[in-house]
């Protein structure tokens, strides 16, 4: 660890150098981090021109404007995880209720005037075409604010484990939101936000009567919402498509048969790019955002699936390492993110290879769509800003 | 304390922090095995399914049959049509998307490039009509029916028009007119219940709704022909596959002689015009021709009529207005088959049959025939009160006197109801004649059941069962009379019947016995069924159940199928009873026979003979009808009385059977067994018993 610089001219230890040394200030960064999340980012764009553009072409389209979208979208998540970056410890602690609540809002607002995409209410439209989706931001402000709540609640305490109040007042805070994406209905976020939670639930020390007992309660609710005919139809459909892909090749099965046809034909090294024909053809639904990766799998093959799937380790490897060294928010906020992003990732390309149920989740930058990727690009700015503070003298 | 329990939180900090990673190491463990399972190690990988594209079906609807008459003359066939086509696919691809391609079709048609935009965009949820329904790889019809002019536009200047075709499509098409229209019958498109019904019908295929197009559409059809077409995933046409030519349907053969034909609707419409002049309604009127000995109709007329053509491409809503209003008095509807109509003293035959079969009456008898007799309280006359004293059957037949057959048909009804008291069952052996004539059945003719009429008699059974389902309106009538009539007599008329029919409406009485015996009272008939009957008086007495469709040959010339009129019933009435009648009213006899009264002057008037009939209808004018047969040839064997041709007319509301339906079958007679120098339209005097050759059409 680096030892702080003290001013001379002052007689005390100060928060941070009044002056940095520019070399330093680069080398705060996580450029591995960085360069993990681009790559799978331009991966990401790379598939999504391939999955688009002969079916745009053929529509009469642009064949490259899903393309340029993509990349239009990483660069502002850049921006943002360059902004989201500049944040130091405080402004972290401090912005935790805030991005809670710009969450909660925001899902609040989606049941007022969302539009319904596949199913789910989950969107806000915001004119010429451009939707945005709260509830992936909510991962993020759920993630920080039970971080905050964790931290600021057995601050002036026996650093003991959170007191039950804590547990059940953290418990309440993931309930509001959960319940209101529930409500889209929108399961696959749903798992990523339960997720998320659970993690920063387990890494504050949670006692493990509460965490074994809420696993045990996740799963029981999960049984009664099947039988209680509490999920939508579609949900069940995918669901006993998943548990029996040929019982309905036509219908929602017919999925998860083409995207399977699509990523075993790409065999050990792949079709090539633009090559495969399951992806040419148009033959795989929704591929340019839930099943990307079966684009992957075509035209990569196995040898393309491992390098992705070691790029969201790599990345995951470079939260935890931000985690262990970071302040008690920070960790809990990294453990958050890395939960997120690895479930979130498995989930996704589990249900391409038929592993998991159909959710309508993106793989996380590599999946075209807007929301995620800036939900994202704010999550990694975060990350960064905890390796900036945890760097800092405390 | 503070420091162990620090110490403490650190080692639990370190364990879950431990969990953490363990997990998501075993997520990427997770996937990396399953992902080498499905790419690399799974034997029964899923194959890709049919290739990259799959086959898109363009039906060509294949023409219809020819409908010809017994001497091969055509009555329906094909004609072509130019259709102008847009490929939307293949204008899209264009820079500005087919814009100045529309443009000019836009010219060339007198229309708008957005009107021609919208007719080829295909319907979906978000295009509301006008649309197009079919397939979004079809060439799209926008215009038919094109000008030579615009043919020629098109073709000459191929690289001014791409995506613009002109098709050659074929469409029924009538060479005569309405000639025969209500017997050949339209074709409509398909509707979803025909598709229904028929799962191999394609949406442009069209199909016989009335007529023999309806009757024969199996085999007029045709096999629709189909082109392929490799489409890929998104449904865009990538390259042509194979194709099939559609197969014409088979020619109809009818036993329609198209002479024949063509002179009975002009003498039926001459008819109409003449009794018109005379200051009789004459609303409509229908003409049947058939040959007895083998039961095929020859012709069949029906006034007013309708050209069939207006139906092709569909009928256009005026059109149909037009055809339906109540002014037009059914255009649509074949009075010759559909309509059944009160026959009149021509039903005396089937009478005459019944009384002298049943020893009511005998053949050599002389009966009184005064001019009104009395029945049941009820005073029933002759026509005119004609007094013709006491005669024989013959002379009742010749002369048509009414009174002559009342009172044995009263005192059949007498003896019935003696039956009835003495709990047996009543005869009715005027209705048991009646049925093995045919009436109150369908003649079976080939052409859509619901075209035809099936005639109706009364007798007790039905009287009961009408009784049965009305009474309760009937006495509720009586009850409350007729309030909303305002004329009190007409209200204490109707009252009166009403409270009649409430007690007694059961009750079949002499009077109907009576009124039956004469055509009258609830007795109808078409004129097809009595074209039948009278056919059955000069072939031994067999009932047919005619067709008009002789035989079905294919596109090779080939008979695929020869359709044989079936006898359906044989009237149990001996040869001698049929010569009898048939001499009885032989046009020979002069003035004695009524109906010969328009054929004094005929040089063939001993060969054929023939009964009026003059119907009395409430509220009408008197419907004409004269039943003919000829020319007359005896059997070898028992010289018993036969003839080539039956012939029927019917003028509804225009008089009596000897002034309009005479005058209107003499024409018919004259062409038929030649007068005034001309030959005879049908060579030999007799129908042909011999197929035209077919020529083949592939």
């Amino acid at each position: 660890m680096t030892l702080a610089a003290r001013d001379p001219r002052a007689p005390f230890d100060l928060p941070a150098p009044l002056v940095e040394p520019r070399i330093e200030r680069i080398a705060r960064y996580d450029w591995l981090l960085a360069a993990t999340a681009l790559a799978l980012g331009l991966v990401g764009a790379v598939l999504v021109w391939a999955a688009t553009r002969d079916v745009e072409r053929a529509a009469g389209n642009n064949p490259n404007g899903y393309l340029y979208r993509h990349l239009i979208n990483l660069g502002i998540a850049a921006v943002l995880a360059f902004l989201a970056s500049r944040l130091d410890a405080k402004m972290l602690r401090r912005s935790g209720p805030f991005a809670y609540l710009a969450g909660v809002f925001g899902l609040l607002l989606v049941l007022a005037v969302g539009v319904t995409i596949n199913g789910a209410h989950a969107w806000i439209s915001l004119g010429g075409g451009f939707e945005i989706q709260p509830s992936e931001f909510m991962k993020l402000g759920l993630v920080i604010g039970l971080a905050v709540l964790f931290v600021q609640r057995s601050r002036d305490r026996d650093p003991g484990p959170p007191a039950t109040s804590d547990v059940l007042l953290a418990l309440g805070l993931v309930t509001i939101p959960l319940a209101l994406i529930m409500l889209q209905p929108d399961l696959g976020s749903a798992m990523v936000v339960a997720v998320a939670a659970f993690g920063v639930l387990v890494s504050a020390g949670v006692r493990a009567r509460w965490t074994i007992g809420l696993l045990i309660a996740g799963v029981a609710g999960a049984v009664l919402a099947v039988r209680l005919g509490l999920l939508q139809s579609y949900q069940l459909a995918r669901f006993s498509a998943f548990t029996n892909p040929h019982h309905d090749p036509q219908g929602v099965a017919y999925n998860i048969n083409q995207a399977h046809i699509a990523i075993a034909n790409g065999g050990m090294f792949g079709t090539g790019l633009f090559n495969g024909p399951q992806t040419n053809g148009g033959y795989v639904p929704e591929q340019r955002t839930d099943f990307i990766f079966s684009v992957l799998g075509e035209e990569f093959g196995f040898v393309g699936g491992v390098v992705v799937i070691a790029l969201f380790g790599l990345l995951c490897w470079r939260g935890i390492v931000i985690a262990r060294r970071a302040d008690r928010t920070g960790h809990l906020v990294a453990i958050g993110i890395v939960c997120w992003f690895a479930f979130q990732a498995f989930q996704n390309i589990g249900m391409n290879l038929g592993l998991m149920p159909v959710t309508g989740i993106p793989l996380p930058f590599v999946s075209y769509g807007g929301s995620s990727m800036f939900a994202q690009g704010l999550a990694v700015g975060v990350l960064f800003a905890i390796r900036r503070a945890s760097l800092l003298p405390r | 304390m503070v420091r162990r329990s620090a110490l403490r939180r650190r080692e639990v900090g370190a364990r879950r922090f431990s969990i953490i990673v363990v997990l998501v190491v075993s997520l990427v463990l997770t996937l990396v095995v399953r992902l080498y399972w499905v790419q690399v190690a799974d034997p029964h990988k899923p194959k890709q399914t049919a290739g990259l594209t799959h086959p898109g079906h363009i039906v060509v609807p294949a023409p219809r049959g020819s409908i010809v008459d017994s001497t091969g003359h055509v009555l329906v066939d094909n004609t072509t049509v130019q259709v102008l086509t847009i490929d939307k696919e293949a204008i899209s691809v264009l820079p500005d998307h087919g814009a100045a391609v529309l443009r000019r079709v836009a010219v060339l048609l007198h229309t708008t490039a957005a009107k021609l935009a919208a007719e080829i965009t295909p319907c979906s949820v978000k295009v509301p009509a006008p649309c197009w329904t079919g397939e979004p790889y079809q060439p799209v019809p926008v215009a038919s029916h094109l000008p030579m002019s615009t043919v020629l536009a098109v073709g000459e200047n191929r690289e001014s028009f791409p995506g613009v075709a002109i098709r050659t499509e074929t469409l029924p098409h009538y060479p005569y007119g309405s000639l025969a229209g209500q017997i050949l019958g339209y074709t409509a498109q398909v509707t979803a219940a025909d598709q229904k019904r028929h799962p191999k019908l394609a949406d442009p295929d069209t199909i016989g709704v009335s007529g023999l197009e309806e009757q024969y559409d199996d085999a007029l059809r045709g096999v629709d022909g189909v082109q392929t077409k490799n489409l890929n995933p998104q449904g865009y046409a990538e390259s042509n596959g194979g194709s099939v030519a559609p197969k014409q349907g088979d020619t109809l053969v009818t036993s329609i002689n198209f002479k024949l034909q063509r002179l009975a609707e002009q003498s039926l419409a001459q008819q109409i015009a003449d009794s018109r002049k005379a200051g009789m309604p004459a609303t409509g009127g229908a003409v049947v021709a058939m040959d007895p000995q083998t039961g095929r109709v020859l012709a069949v007329a029906s006034y007013p009529d309708y050209n069939p053509q207006m139906f092709v491409g569909g009928i256009s809503q005026k059109n149909y207005a037009a055809l339906t209003a109540p002014t037009a008095d059914d255009p649509l509807l074949s009075r010759a088959v559909a309509g059944a109509y009160a026959p009149g003293s021509t039903f005396k035959l089937i009478t005459s049959s019944s009384l002298v079969t049943h020893h009511e009456i005998s053949m050599t008898g002389i009966y009184p025939c005064p001019g009104s007799v009395t029945i049941d309280g009820r005073v029933k006359t002759n026509y005119d009160s004609e007094v013709l004293g006491p005669v024989d059957l013959e002379n009742a037949l010749g002369y048509s006197c009414d009174t002559f057959f009342y009172a044995p048909e009263a005192n059949e009804y007498y003896a019935d109801e003696a039956r009835i008291a003495n709990h047996e069952q009543p005869h009715e052996w005027l209705q048991h004649m009646a049925s093995n004539y045919g009436v109150m059945r369908k003649p079976g003719i080939d052409l859509p059941a619901s075209e035809q009429a099936a005639g109706s008699y009364a007798d007790r059974e039905t009287r009961m069962a009408r009784w049965k389902a009305n009474k309760k309106t009937y006495c509720a009538q009586a009850q409350h009379g007729y309030p909303s009539i305002k004329d009190p007599k007409q209200r204490a008329y109707l009252t009166q019947l009403a409270s009649e029919n409430c007690t007694d409406g059961w009750r079949y009485r002499a009077g109907d016995n009576a009124d039956m015996a004469i055509g009258q009272g609830e007795t109808t008939m078409s004129p097809l069924q009595l074209a039948i009957a009278y056919s059955a008086l000069v072939n031994g007495g067999r009932i047919w159940s005619p067709k008009l469709g002789w035989a079905i040959v294919n596109g090779k010339g080939k008979v695929v199928r020869t359709i044989h009129p079936k006898v359906h019933n044989t009237v149990p009435v001996s040869a001698k009873v049929f010569d009898y009648i048939a001499n009885s009213l032989n046009f020979g006899r002069g003035w004695a026979v009524s109906g010969a009264f328009a054929y004094l002057q005929s040089p063939y008037r001993n060969r054929i003979g023939g009964k009026t009939g003059t119907a009395e209808v409430e509220g009408h004018k008197d419907t004409s009808w004269l039943a003919t047969w000829g020319p007359i040839y005896h059997t070898k064997k028992g010289h018993h009385v036969r003839a080539r041709f039956v012939l029927v007319g019917m003028v509804e509301q225009a008089g009596t059977g000897a002034t309009a339906a005479g005058p209107m079958l003499k024409r018919i007679w004259d062409g038929l067994l030649g007068a005034d120098g001309k030959k005879p339209i049908i060579p030999g005097e007799r129908p042909s018993d011999r197929l035209p050759a077919i020529k083949a059409t592939r």
